[in-house]
């Protein structure tokens, strides 16, 4: 298996000049590595310091998720769904319920629709606070963890609350919603709203208008709009390069529609550009929140459905929709059986994974640590 | 006469542009000197210091989970009615259910008999699906709120559970109905 | 006190007394009832701290408040193995942890704490007070770099060696701007005897942090970037490729290399209050005479405690310059804004004494 490795540093014309010869080193930046945000390996060819090349080697996390889809009826699969992408575990079960109705026609009542895209959007929140924990870490500022943690701990008690579990969440069923909201919940998640723009505020005042920041991720990591398309990236990283692709606002489902936001974009594609983008999609979300919980309507939560969900033989359907990371879909093939016969997962950060070897050729080894995180990859989801 | 308020004109508005930039270049130029950015970061974690912390110190203090935590289970043999549907829901196929009928002597009627009722813990990822399906009411498996602290000093006592100690689980507030939103 | 001191100069003679006798006991008190419990606790002031910033408790579990905490650290290392690799340079293993540890303990030789024929007794308040002293210090800093080197080296491991030579070449880089920057306050004085730049400072009524701003800025930030500290900390930063030049070392020989690193903080310190914030001088001692009841030591030690707090918000708050930025600042903002700061100062100095016609 050969590996597209470019040709050495340095310019073969001039002879072997001592100067001019680049001393290549291959270099394992390992599977357990503090910064490579669960088992990621990548063998990079380093020139001293510069990276000349980077070959990503996934499959450290895999677990068969997509034959286990196979082996069990539609409905009883919705908690593998939360372990692929198991920082958003919300978005995973809508994008894999929204399918599955896709493909049994069922309709999901209005207030199911609210629902839904609460914990989507607290889910985004959730997620975006995590990615900017590890990104700062990596980048050596200590104190954003500490303080996107302690409101993500709000987060995860909301969800805790509503289904019981607080990571992998098992929250949504084809057809609607298992639980309904319990008493009081709406209170919470208004207090949490009211008070969270503050606090990114807070993350902001730390990191945004910070030099040393600047330094390190301006520039850095830079992709361009072409590319980020030819690679078919989705999600922040696309958004960061400048184009306007949003699946809530291009092919809306649920109740999207309904929402007013904006989409922010980038100017430059850097890393700068995307946690910019990624700060301001958190106060989006935060907008999104508060339009749902004063619009909530009363109502059934769950569809009229059938006992046995069965699929109509050789239906196939894809639907995608946006998550944190880029586009989820679920592209699922049934057989008449309860059974799908088929389920592929569109992973987003397997697809971003790919811009990584691009971005960090002629960077240095502390951009590749920002590179990484910028592209807010989690292993669940790219191994699957 | 118009041409020299014209004129005029142009002077005043090209000093207002000009004293424009340089305010803005010197609050730039003030801003890297006097390294502002950086101390407003400075400003930020000093006043963390004093705020509340967020520690929960355990084992003293425990955090109390939520009414519907999914946590250890409990079966309760009386209500079940021995329909499987929890073992036939669970995605990863950890119940083991055996039962037989029977009848029963005093009222001289079929029933069912519960014979095992095991759950591989190792395996269990307390997604709670069994507890969905159980179709009794109350139900007659359920996941207790609030157990978490599941460890323990010997691999066997809690990975591989049986009926006995399924119902004679430390005794948790049990599953109930509760009022929606 | 003083009698007990009296008699034991009768005992010994005077010159006894004074060159060995008085030495030796102030080393021992400096080593082991000041520096290395400061050190440990400043370790543990470190997590604490840093803890309050990041909205946690520190450790709070081993002794009230978790003041036992460095004292549980220093057994654990204690009791772990020695490692030594396979085909590592076994002299060289062994001495660069020494060679890192040593010279900061060795500054703190010609460091006032306190005045001349001050408190207690009429004791001079420094161990000894060597009238290069600036100059002393700047070498002795130098030195504390060959510890890296060696280190690094001595691992038999690229990512070792790679990661001291970073280490080396930073701090190599900054010692040029730190040696520029203590030039204006000796400028200002007029000796290298860190005693006489604390006395010049009281003669002129005035802390030369005020009239000498940049220098002092120039020589915090060379200071962190001279300690391995964030945000000059790539060399040994977790997150990166390598753990830097000591990751083969454990057990007591990391403990020597960690109390080099927080060893080194507290001379930074110590210098930038001796020369910048008066050493042991009360502050406004005409508007408040009241302020000099407190012993001189006690305002030494509370002006370097500022500075190792302010050591440990720097960490808490930036984020970490990369390596090639990290040069760059050093070598072309730090060392001309030294030079134009000599310039200025010279000039200055120049014109109020009088020496332009």
């Amino acid at each position: 298996m050969t590996s597209p490795f470019v040709q050495p540093f340095g310019d073969e014309s001039l002879g072997d000049n001592l100067l001019n010869r680049s001393e290549e080193m291959e270099l394992n930046f390992g599977p357990q590595h503090p910064s490579t945000h669960g088992v990621l390996r990548l063998k990079l060819k380093v020139d001293g310091e510069r990276i000349i090349d980077c070959y990503p080697i996934i499959g450290y996390l895999h677990r068969g998720t997509e034959k286990l889809f196979e082996l069990h009826p539609y409905f009883q699969n919705v908690p593998h769904t939360d372990r692929m992408d198991y920082v958003a575990a919300a978005t995973n079960n809508l994008a894999y319920v929204g399918a599955v109705e896709k493909l049994m026609g069922l309709v999901v009542p209005p207030r199911a629709g609210y629902i839904r895209v609460l914990l989507c959007e607290l889910q985004r929140i959730s997620s975006h606070l995590l990615w900017l924990a590890t990104h700062a870490i990596d980048i050596g500022a200590m104190t954003p963890f500490f303080y996107t943690f302690r409101e993500r701990e709000l987060i995860l008690d909301l969800f805790e609350e509503y289904c019981g579990a607080r990571l992998t969440l098992n929250c949504m069923r084809p057809g609607g919603m298992p639980h309904d909201l319990p008493v009081g919940w709406i209170e919470k998640c208004r207090v949490f709203v009211d008070g969270f723009l503050p606090r990114i505020d807070e993350y902001e005042g730390l990191l945004t208008e910070n030099r040393i920041w600047k330094k390190r991720t301006v520039g850095v990591g830079v992709l361009d709009p072409q590319v980020a398309i030819d690679y078919g990236i989705t999600g922040p990283m696309l958004r960061g390069s400048g184009i306007d692709w949003d699946m809530r606002k291009q092919m809306p489902y649920e109740v999207y529609p309904e929402m007013q936001f904006d989409v922010p974009l980038g100017k430059n594609g850097d890393t700068y550009d995307r946690y910019l983008v990624r700060m301001e999609e958190m106060r989006q979300s935060n907008r999104i929140l508060r339009q749902c919980l004063d619009q909530i309507p009363e109502g059934p939560i769950m569809a009229k459905r059938p006992r046995v969900m069965k699929a109509v033989k050789d239906g196939e359907v894809y639907h995608g929709i946006e998550g944190p990371k880029g586009e989820i879909g679920f592209y699922i093939v049934g057989d008449g059986t309860p059974n799908p016969y088929r389920c592929h997962v569109r992973a987003p950060s397997f697809i971003n994974l790919q811009s990584v070897p691009e971005l960090c050729k002629g960077a240095l080894i502390a951009d590749l640590v920002a590179i990484i995180g910028t592209t807010d990859i989690v292993l669940g989801e790219v191994d699957r | 006469m118009s041409a020299l308020k014209r004129f005029l004109d142009k002077i005043r508005s090209a000093t207002r542009s000009f004293l424009d930039k340089a305010k803005r270049n010197a609050k730039l130029f003030a801003d890297k000197i006097m390294l502002l950015d950086l101390f407003a970061g400075l400003g930020i974690t000093f006043k963390n210091m004093f705020k509340k912390k967020v520690t929960v110190q355990y084992p003293e203090e425990r955090w109390e989970p939520a009414h519907r935590f999914r946590g250890m289970f409990r079966l309760d043999e009386d209500r079940c009615i021995k329909c499987t549907i929890c073992a036939r829901d669970c995605p990863i196929d950890i119940i083991y259910i055996d039962w037989h009928q029977e009848v029963n002597p005093e009222t001289q009627k079929k029933e069912k008999l519960l014979d095992r009722f095991d759950i591989d813990v190792q395996r269990c990822m307390f997604c709670g699906l069994c507890e969905e399906g159980c179709p009794t009411e109350p139900k007659s498996i359920w996941l207790t709120t609030k157990t978490y602290e599941l460890a323990s000093y010997d691999r066997w006592d809690n990975l591989y559970v049986d009926m006995d100690e399924l119902q004679e689980w430390k005794t948790r507030p049990a599953y109930t109905d509760e009022e929606i939103a | 006190m003083t009698g007990l001191l009296e008699s034991v100069r009768h005992a010994l003679g005077d010159t006894l007394f004074y060159w060995a006798f008085s030495p030796v006991i102030k080393i021992v008190l400096l080593l082991f009832v000041g520096l290395l419990p400061l050190i440990s606790y400043l370790t543990f002031a470190e997590r604490k701290v840093l803890g309050y910033m990041q909205a946690r408790l520190g450790p709070n579990r081993v002794g009230p408040w978790g003041l036992l905490q460095p004292i549980a650290d220093v057994m654990k290392l204690l009791v772990k193995e020695d490692t030594l690799p396979a085909r590592a340079v076994k002299w060289a293993f062994i001495l660069a942890p020494g060679l890192v540890v040593g010279p900061a303990l060795i500054i703190f030789s010609v460091i006032p704490i306190g005045p001349r024929d001050g408190e207690l007794g009429h004791v001079n308040w420094f161990i000894t007070d060597v009238n290069t002293g600036l100059l002393f210090i700047v070498a002795l800093a130098t030195i504390g770099v060959y510890g890296l080197i060696i280190g690094g080296w001595a691992s038999n491991n690229k990512f070792s060696l790679m990661g001291g030579l970073r280490s080396a070449a930073q701090m190599i880089s900054y010692e040029v701007p730190q040696g520029l920057a203590l030039v204006g306050p000796l400028m200002l004085g007029g000796t290298l005897s860190l005693v006489g730049i604390v006395e010049a400072q009281r003669d002129q009524h005035v802390w030369y942090i005020l009239p000498q701003i940049v220098a002092f800025f120039i020589y915090l930030v060379a200071g962190v970037a001279e300690s391995n500290r964030n945000p000059f900390d790539l060399p040994e930063a977790e997150s990166e490729l390598v753990a830097g030049f000591h990751t083969e070392y454990s057990g007591m020989r990391f403990a020597l290399f960690f109390l080099g690193e927080y060893a080194n903080m507290i001379v930074v310190s110590a210098v930038a209050t001796t020369l910048f914030l008066g050493g042991w001088l009360p502050p406004f001692p005409h508007l408040l005479p009241g302020l000099a009841v407190i012993p001189g030591p006690i305002w030494f030690a509370l002006k370097a405690f500022a500075f190792l707090f302010a050591y440990i918000w720097f960490r808490g708050t930036f984020p970490r310059y990369r390596f090639d930025q990290l040069m760059d600042l050093g070598w072309k903002w730090m060392i001309p804004l030294a030079l134009l700061n000599i310039f200025f100062t010279g000039l200055i100095k120049l014109w109020v004494s009088g020496g332009f016609h």
